[in-house]
């Protein structure tokens, strides 16, 4: 499969999934449990999911990335606006990489 | 998230007043979506994504969470199949909404209802949960609210993308850091005082040791799970 159909297959395939999973609770919520574990889990799972997904990324891309995301995460607490969050994250990742490379050219 | 499911629902509709009403009242979300839209698009084409793909991505999937979790797997070959397993895990939230709209409208049909549903966001069913809270069960307003954002995300991403701009040096490593960014803006909206600490804990520690071993794919989804049977199982009602 070439790269330009794989990424049409995945653009397809994410967004079924996507679909279902807006789709299923209303089509399937007689047959869901109300109350017990299962609800739980499908209330915090994304807050946990978030998590997991930041610190891969931080473990990734270093401090430069964790500046980025405690500067985003700090906006976002302060202002609740996504984009003010967005901007100083992307912001602060500039500058942060900015004087990483000041700093591997010292070394 | 804190939500009352009713039982006994009054008869719903779907009546184009309501959603007038649910458009207006959603406007803002076309220039805030529209921003953090633009910012996908700008990710998109950093990635070397061509213009129809990227802006397929925010029409089809429609989901900045899947969308930066997606971009965040994003190497080729491409891991369809832990891409869509991310996209179900990021978006099982959806299950709890739909079913509490199933229970907002029991009276309005699946004909009706599952095209709405596609455009369904955080946002909009918090404006239509609210709407109902003050009596008014209307279909419609789901929609009307829904739309401004689906036209702020989708256009933002094509117009992000149409930029003239070619990040360089630190702008490309900004750039690329915007997935993250869209999940770390998004922490804050999750947290749960003192009884997040032990959960978001083990997440990050098994997220870590996982992405150290076999990759930051599988170690989104491990590490995910892993903390949030941590919360549930400490009884944490969500």
């Amino acid at each position: 499969m070439t790269a330009e159909w794989q990424i049409f297959a995945a653009v397809f395939a994410v967004g079924a999934a996507s679909y279902a999973m807006r789709t299923a609770g209303f089509l399937a919520a007689d047959a869901l449990p109300q109350d017990g574990l299962w609800p739980r889990f499908l209330r915090l799972a994304p807050g946990n999911l978030f998590v997991a997904f930041a610190a891969a990324g931080i473990f990734e891309g270093g401090w430069v990335s964790l500046v980025g995301c405690l500067g985003a995460a700090a906006t976002m607490r302060a202002t609740q606006r996504e984009w003010a969050a967005l901007g100083t994250g992307f912001a602060l990742v500039a500058l942060a990489a900015i004087v990483d490379a000041l700093m591997r050219a010292r070394l | 998230m804190v939500m009352t499911m009713t039982t006994t629902a009054p008869a719903s509709a779907f009546t184009a007043a309501a959603f007038r009403r649910g458009f207006l009242g959603a406007l803002p979300f076309i220039a805030s979506n529209g921003i953090a839209g633009i910012a996908m698009g700008v990710a998109y084409r950093g990635l070397g994504l061509d213009f129809i793909p990227a802006v397929l991505f925010s029409l089809v999937v429609y989901s900045a969470t899947a969308q930066a979790v997606t971009l965040g797997l994003w190497a080729l070959p491409l891991p369809i199949g832990a891409m869509v397993a991310a996209c179900i895990a990021i978006n099982a939230r959806y299950l709890v909404m739909g079913a509490h709209l199933r229970q907002l409208f029991p009276d309005v049909s699946r004909r009706v209802m599952l095209p709405v549903l596609f455009f369904l966001a955080d946002a909009s069913w918090l404006m239509t949960t609210a709407e109902a809270e003050r009596g008014r069960r209307d279909a419609g307003y789901l929609l009307g609210a829904s739309l401004p954002m689906a036209i702020g995300w989708i256009g933002g991403t094509a117009f992000g993308h149409a930029l003239p701009l070619k990040p360089h040096g630190p702008l490309a490593v900004a750039a690329a850091f915007l997935p993250l960014a869209f999940v770390a803006a998004l922490l804050p909206t999750q947290w749960r005082g003192r009884r997040s600490l032990l959960p978001w804990g083990v997440s990050a520690a098994v997220a870590i040791a996982v992405a150290s071993a076999v990759g930051q794919g599988w170690a989104v989804l491990v590490g995910g799970v892993a903390g949030t049977l941590v919360s549930a199982m400490g009884g944490d009602d969500g």
